[in-house]
């Protein structure tokens, strides 16, 4: 691991460092030391030991450290470019904040997870199961769940390979084979992509209605969803707070991430970043605005990353919640068919509802 | 237009292929290092790189197949690069820089170092065909040859042979321009000319007049001895990268000044100290506005001008109106940046001028080098080490295409056209001279000047009532030459269509295989590459190099001698033509032709250079010095790199080559000399001759003519022939006859004996009496910005040349400014040369250098709402317009824009690009710059105007 | 052992692109991929330097620190190599690096841009006996280094520029002009300061 400041940031360093502190709370500086002189990137600049250098060399070199501009006669305007810093930036804070804080906020999301079994256990059905069930989802839904499920964990065990498959799995399998299955990770990430964002973009039309807060979630969250305790059932329609907060999750981070991968499959092409600073600027930032291609396609590849660790997070706790953390809960995605004490307990407004419309519908 | 036709993949088979064997031959760079004296302080200079303390093979595989290392010379530009292939199983595999050469030390430009794909590439013409209804048809050579001779033949029963062109080139070897020359001779016309024309006419004659030869007087590796450096109209930086290397050496070594006087704020002003930024085409009062500062401060050089220079009071004369406020006016440089200029020069001598195609593709381009020669002359310059004038020839051998007379107004070795000529040249080649008379339409147009190459078009379009030969051209050969190096392409269209045969001699399919509309009565014939054949090539300095063969002629080609010889056995000539020339089946004998020249080449020194000598040289080039040139030792001890001519007498005289031009300070049998007393002895009673100037050792301590055997006799010199020597120049003419004629050696040879230089020691002259302007004047181009200066500074009046009319006037009198209010100027990139149908068919030069654009200023740009990379039309006053790519920099000032003119497949708008045949042509294409370049031929030489016009540039 | 290193002298650069086309020449480098580049700065105006670039084998190297799976890595005479077997082609080496080295095939990553390719200081790669077998596997060109020779780029350099080798004495070449040169921007300030003569 490099250290995440290993020299004075540029602008664009900055932001990187804002983004960390605003999105990872949790990241640690690394530690690490620079071979490099101060403020030359490695091997650039004059040997030392030229005592000629002036002041006008000076002044270019540090234009040129700027990431200034040159011609080239190749139709390739990214090679006008002669020194980029912004992809010392990306080392440091990739394999800085991003892949230490990332792993700790996976470990804390483990750990979380692990400390409410090991303080609740499994949440049980209070009155045990009726015997009967309710449809909770149809089919098409369950389909689309497990769509984005599988999408998302072949893409989150694909994506965590490439920040720390070679600090874990390298050891383990040897280069080769090891090569060869990020490579096969890469094509089915690069594929796999399409599978969630069209789940994801179906799933929010078919469940958006159901996700709009309201007053009822207050309530909800105010007893913690009753899962702190036993007995406490506080009402909800068809998705509680907790499922909205999924949800969301699943909806902004998955657009997120889908816009930012889209951004890193065609590499130097989508801008997104310059407008978005544009923006933010107005509301009292002060981020650049004159990004080139490449420090465009740099942030979508660190924003991609930063999106996808806090989603696989969140999901973290999706997962745990939806399995072995409470009783019954299985079955919704799985058969669909929900014991109806379960439902009592969890949608008792969507329970009623579903049953009046049903009731309503045999008459 | 760009195209990538090409998508290019990895060929590591042939490389792999050789890998095996290269492990095994390793070359030790210690010893390179060693050599070049890295532990000395300053060759720090020359040096590319550390000793490395590489690793070696450690499992050296089993020894392959041997890996032939040949040694050849690049084939882009003059400065005569050493070029080292390395051949595997008769492919060329790879390259290797030569660290021994002393001219480029191994280095190389773009183009030297791609030039591996010049011989590969799979663009290149493979096959002879034919234009068959609109359709390339592949044909046999046989048939080929049959079909173009037989219509030739036609053509010269109904038109006379003046009505076939021959157009050679400086592509080719000495000895192929040589045979290309005689043959055109054979075939009875002086319509043959080559690039020789068109790139630095103006220079050959206009320095040739001042002071007796028109070549590059020192060398490249001579300006490390330079303390200032001053370049006209040049960009060595992109046309000449190598000659950077020696220039960057002399700024390092000597803190030498450089200025650069140029239009454009080029790669070469980069590196300089100072940049005169000029209005095209006021060369003369830029020169004339520093000599102004020399002779006002009294800073010439009078010794030396007392000496050896004549007339310089009638340029003092001329300077006297170029104040400093004149020359702004007219030229636009600041009156104060020339007086720092011409103190720079005077405060650093000696010191050296270089120009290039700036200076002498003018109207008045004779004028700007003689005016340039005439400075050098009054600082003193001339014939000193580190000084002289560098001027940068363009082809690879086009020094070697203009001695050996590749040209219509000469022949080899400068003879002339007259009847002597002839009869000398008959005696060389053992023919009968009324034979040869015979040969041509008349003795009258055998002994006058065919048309150049820059007006070929002319000699179509033009009624035949107004031409001086008996009909027009009907047959063009374009025998390695492009046409979009040329100017009015539009108007050259139109005589391509009017051609009756066109034949086009290339490796490459250049733009003149697609020009006019033409269906029927065209063939292309594969030319080999020079790296297919050998043969020797003078570089710009005139040291003379031998290229080895590399691989094979590949796919059908032939080299260029050998289709020579197959046409004249067509013709029915071969017997007389090769008659000392030894014939392998159909390929006469390289060295053979080699050894017939040397035996006539007498007036410029091309005589001692054998081909045995000179693969001694490319043997040895280790033991030559890297700044003098001079061997230290080893089998050439003393002998000058290449033998620069002149060098005098025959090969066994062991004459060293001449390294500087009219330098008294070393024996003539060591290279020295006076200046050439060639215009007579005395004008209007002055003496042309030397005054108390001679070279070291000479006996005749004074300026005396050049030698005759009448002069031998007087001075009882005569004693020295050898019986033999003396029955050959009693057969010759008696004591009429001269060192130019002597075919013994025998006058040269007693001459040089005795330290006298064998052409005299006379002065330089400033003014050639028998040029339009004696006195090198200022004249506005013909298509000028700047009508104010029009009555001041007019053109000359309409005249006839070259067997055609001539204008001038008549374009100067009309206002084309108010419709075209921006200059246009032209020059070349790196990465290509010329026309460009090889190098950009090379598909590494190629991809680094794709596209056409035009440069103009950010002002001229925003006027006219143009943006950098914008598609932008440029139109010419003579109606030519092309499209290409917006470059806006400040690298050309207001009002100039500038294009290179290396692209070529567009016409007037039209694609031609699906006009050539499958498979052939440039990977990148674009519109040609020369479509917009206008009339204007030089008054003297009618060299075409390709530096200065006018256009009017719009977005597209 | 010798730690490789290229250096290029701004003040000779003229900007001819021998470099870039030697190392085509060398290696047969397909179209679209530029190990080496040459780069202008303050095109047109007075200062106009040019550079020559490709990889520059960097102690520290950014590319090594990013990949993912460890395809890149260092000789022990400082040659940054790169393995085209394990290569996958994500694109996060041309991402880190400063001088814009690392090529691709393709410039898109739907699917693959395919391997990565970059300048090999001449060195070939990935194994180090260079059999020709493995020397044409990857497309890597030709290993010059272990004939006892330099990049091709630097040797055929026109103006003796480009320099590479040793570090060592790469230093010392440019030390040693520096000190003969003393003019222009080289010595910024001395030709006011002691009377020299014109030259910036």
């Amino acid at each position: 691991m490099q250290a995440a400041t290993r020299r004075k940031p540029t602008a664009f360093g900055r932001i990187l460092v804002l983004l960390g502190a605003l999105l990872l709370p949790l990241a640690l500086t690394a530690s690490g030391t620079a071979e490099t002189p101060e403020g030359l990137p490695p091997t650039m600049g004059p040997p030392q030991g030229n005592l000629l250098m002036s002041g006008n060399q000076a002044e270019m070199w540090r234009a040129v450290r700027m990431g200034i501009s040159g011609r080239v006669s190749i139709l390739d305007e990214k090679a006008g470019t002669l020194v980029q810093s912004g992809g010392e930036d990306l080392r440091a804070f990739r394999n800085g904040p991003l892949s230490s804080g990332g792993g700790w906020l996976l470990l804390a999301s483990v750990l979380v997870v692990s400390a409410f079994f090991a303080y609740r256990g499994r949440i049980k059905i209070d009155r045990g199961k009726s015997g009967r069930t309710v449809e909770r989802f149809t089919g098409f839904e369950r389909l689309i769940h497990w769509v984005m499920a599988c999408s998302f964990i072949v893409l989150a065990l694909t994506g965590l390979n490439m920040l720390y498959g070679k600090h874990v799995l390298l050891p383990l399998l040897g280069p080769v084979a090891f090569a060869e299955l990020t490579q096969l990770g890469k094509y089915s990430h690069n594929y796999i992509a399409f599978a969630f964002m069209a789940s994801v973009a179906v799933m929010f039309v078919m469940w958006v209605s159901h996700n709009l807060p309201d007053r009822l979630d207050v309530q909800w969250l105010a007893k913690g969803g009753g899962l702190f305790a036993k007995g406490v059932h506080p009402p909800a329609k068809k998705f509680n707070a907790g499922q909205k907060v999924i949800f969301w999750a699943v909806v902004l981070g998955g657009f997120s991430i889908a816009f930012s991968g889209i951004c890193l499959l065609l590499p130097f092409e989508i801008h997104p970043f310059a407008a978005t600073f544009k923006i933010l600027n107005l509301v009292g930032f002060a981020l650049p605005t004159d990004l080139s291609p490449l420090q465009e396609t740099q942030l979508a590849l660190l924003w991609h990353g930063i999106m996808a660790l806090l989603l696989i997070a969140v999901i973290i706790g999706h997962i745990y919640i939806g399995s072995l953390g409470m009783q019954g809960a299985l079955a919704a995605v799985t058969s669909g068919q929900v014991d109806e004490n379960w439902a009592r307990e969890h949608h008792s407004l969507w329970l009623a509802e579903h049953r009046g419309e049903k009731v309503g519908g045999d008459d | 237009m760009l195209s990538k036709r090409s998508n290019g993949t990895v060929k590591a088979s042939r490389l792999s292929q050789a890998v095996a064997g290269m492990v095994g031959t390793t070359i030790d760079r210690r010893s390179f290092l060693r050599n070049s004296g890295l532990a000395a302080g300053g060759a720090a200079l020359l040096s590319s790189g550390g000793p490395s303390l590489v690793r070696r093979a450690e499992a050296a595989p089993p020894a392959a197949a041997a890996l032939k290392s040949v040694l050849s010379v690049c084939t882009f530009c003059s400065v005569g690069c050493t070029i080292k292939a390395e051949v595997k199983d008769g492919v060329w595999v790879g390259q290797e820089p030569q660290f021994d050469s002393p001219i480029n030390n191994g280095a190389h430009c773009a183009k030297g170092a791609a030039i591996r794909d010049e011989t590969n590439s799979p663009r290149r013409l493979k096959y002879p065909l034919k234009l068959v209804g609109g359709k390339w048809t592949r044909v046999s050579w046989d048939q080929a040859i049959t079909e173009i001779g037989d219509k030739m033949l036609a053509i010269r029963q109904a038109s006379g042979p003046d009505s076939v062109y021959w157009c050679g080139s400086a592509k080719m070897s000495n000895e192929q321009c040589y045979l290309i020359r005689k043959y055109a001779a054979f075939w009875g016309s002086n319509n043959v000319d080559h690039q020789a024309r068109i790139c630095h006419s103006t220079t050959v004659a206009g320095v040739a007049n001042t002071w007796g030869y028109g070549a590059m007087t020192n060398s490249f590796q001579d300006i490390h001895n330079a303390k200032s450096i001053i370049t006209f109209g040049g960009n060595p930086a992109e046309a000449h990268p190598v000659a950077m290397q020696h220039i960057l050496i002399a700024r390092e070594k000597n803190n030498a000044p450089f200025i650069v006087v140029d239009p454009r704020f080029t790669r070469t002003a980069a590196k300089a100290s100072e940049h005169v930024q000029l209005r095209p085409g006021t060369d003369v009062p830029v020169a004339w506005g520093i000599l102004w500062h020399i002779f006002e401060n009294g800073w010439e050089d009078k010794d030396f001008i007392n000496q050896r220079v004549w007339g310089m009071d009638k340029i003092r004369a001329e300077v006297k109106k170029w104040t400093p406020e004149e020359v702004e006016r007219v030229s636009g440089v600041p009156g104060a940046q020339l007086q720092r200029v011409a103190k720079t020069l005077v405060e650093n001598r000696p010191g050296t001028l270089t120009w290039t195609l700036g200076v002498t593709q003018h109207t008045i381009g004779n004028n700007n080098t003689r005016a340039l020669c005439i400075l050098q002359l009054a600082l003193g310059n001339m014939g000193k080490e580190g000084g002289g004038t560098n001027i940068f020839r363009g082809h690879d051998n086009v020094q070697g295409g203009t001695d050996m007379g590749v040209l219509c107004d000469n022949l080899p070795g400068y003879y002339g056209l007259a009847a002597g000529a002839w009869k000398h040249w008959s005696r060389v080649w053992d023919v009968d001279y009324n034979y040869m008379k015979s040969r041509f339409a008349s003795e009258k147009l055998m002994e006058s000047d065919g048309t150049p190459i820059s007006r070929w078009y002319d000699l179509v379009l033009t009624p035949k009532d107004q031409l001086d030969q008996p009909d027009n051209l009907k047959a063009m050969v374009f025998w390695g030459h492009s046409v979009n190096s040329l100017t009015r392409l539009p108007h050259q269209w139109d005589a391509f269509t009017k051609l009756d045969l066109l034949v086009v001699i290339d490796p490459y399919v250049p733009m003149s295989a697609i020009m006019g509309d033409r269906t029927d009565n065209t063939y292309l014939l594969p030319a080999a590459s020079q790296f297919e054949t050998s043969g020797s090539v003078t570089a710009s300095n005139r040291s003379i190099q031998w290229r080895e063969k590399v691989v094979e002629p590949i796919f059908e080609s032939k080299p260029d001698h050998e289709i020579m010889y197959l046409f004249a056995k067509k013709f029915g000539f071969e017997q007389e033509m090769f008659k000392h020339i030894k014939v392998n089946g159909t390929e006469p004998f390289v060295d053979d032709i080699t050894r017939e020249y040397n035996r006539g080449m007498w007036t410029i020194g091309y005589t001692g250079q054998s081909p045995e000598r000179l693969r001694l040289h490319m043997a040895n080039q280790a033991t030559f010095d890297k700044t003098t040139l001079r061997a230290n030792g080893g089998p050439c001890d003393g002998e000058y790199f290449g033998l620069p001519w002149p060098c005098w007498g025959t090969p066994e005289m062991k004459h060293p080559g001449s390294p500087n031009l009219y330098d008294p300070s070393k024996p003539v049998a060591e290279g020295g000399m006076g200046f050439r007393a060639r215009y007579g002895v005395e004008r209007n009673g002055e003496n042309l001759l030397a005054e108390g100037s001679w070279p070291v050792g000479s006996e005749i301590k004074d300026g005396y003519p050049e030698f005759t055997m009448a002069m031998l006799k007087k001075l009882g010199w005569d004693a020295d022939l050898t019986a033999d020597e003396r029955a050959m120049i009693e057969k010759t003419g008696g004591d009429a006859s001269n060192w130019k004629v002597d075919l013994s050696g025998g006058i040269q040879r007693v001459a040089i004996k005795h330290g006298c230089a064998p052409y005299g020691n006379a002065k330089a002259r400033c003014e050639v009496w028998t040029f339009p302007d004696p006195i090198p004047i200022h004249r506005e181009p013909l298509y000028t910005p700047r009508r104010d200066l029009v009555e001041q500074y007019p053109t000359y009046k309409d005249t006839r040349k070259f067997r055609t009319p001539v204008l001038y006037a008549s374009i100067q009198n009309q206002d084309f400014a108010k419709d075209f209010p921006l200059v246009l100027t032209s020059g070349c990139l790196v990465e290509h040369e010329g026309g460009g149908a090889k190098s950009r068919a090379n598909i590494w030069l190629a991809e680094i250098q794709p596209e056409m654009f035009l440069q103009i200023n950010p002002f001229d740009a925003n006027n006219a709402g143009i943006r950098n990379g914008q598609k932008v039309v440029i139109e010419g006053p003579e109606g030519g317009h092309i499209e290409c790519k917006a470059w806006v920099t400040t690298a050309v000032g207001k009002g100039v824009c500038w294009v290179p003119y290396h692209w070529g497949e567009a016409i007037q708008g039209k694609d031609l690009t699906a006009k050539f045949p499958e498979g052939t042509g440039p990977i990148v294409t674009g519109n040609p710059g020369n479509a917009v370049m206008t009339y204007g031929y030089d008054s003297v030489t009618n060299i075409q105007e390709n530096k200065v016009t006018l256009c009017r540039v719009r977005r597209a | 052992m010798a730690r490789m290193k290229f250096l290029c002298d701004a003040e000779r650069c003229i900007n001819c692109n021998a470099c870039t086309t030697a190392c085509k020449n060398e290696h047969d480098v397909p179209w679209g991929i530029n190990r080496r580049r040459v780069v202008t700065l303050n095109e047109g105006k007075p200062g106009e330097r040019s550079i020559s670039v490709a990889c520059m084998h960097c102690s520290d190297a950014p590319c090594i620190a990013v990949c993912p799976v460890d395809c890149i890595y260092q000789t022990e005479q400082g040659v940054v190599l790169h393995n085209k077997d394990l290569c996958i082609g994500c694109g996060y080496c041309f991402y880190a690096c400063p001088f814009g080295a690392p090529q691709y095939p393709q410039a898109s990553n739907f699917g693959s841009r395919g391997k990565m390719d970059k300048c090999t200081f001449c060195s070939g790669g990935p194994e180090t006996s260079h059999r020709p077998e493995e020397v044409s596997k990857g497309g890597y060109g030709r290993n010059r280094l272990a004939e006892g020779k330099l990049p091709l780029c630097a040797e055929m350099c026109s103006t003796k520029a480009l320099l590479a080798g040793d570090g060592d004495e790469v230093s010392n070449i440019y030390r040693e002009r520096a000190l003969v040169r003393g003019f222009g921007s080289g010595a910024w300030g001395w030709g006011q300061a002691y009377q020299m003569k014109s030259g910036s």
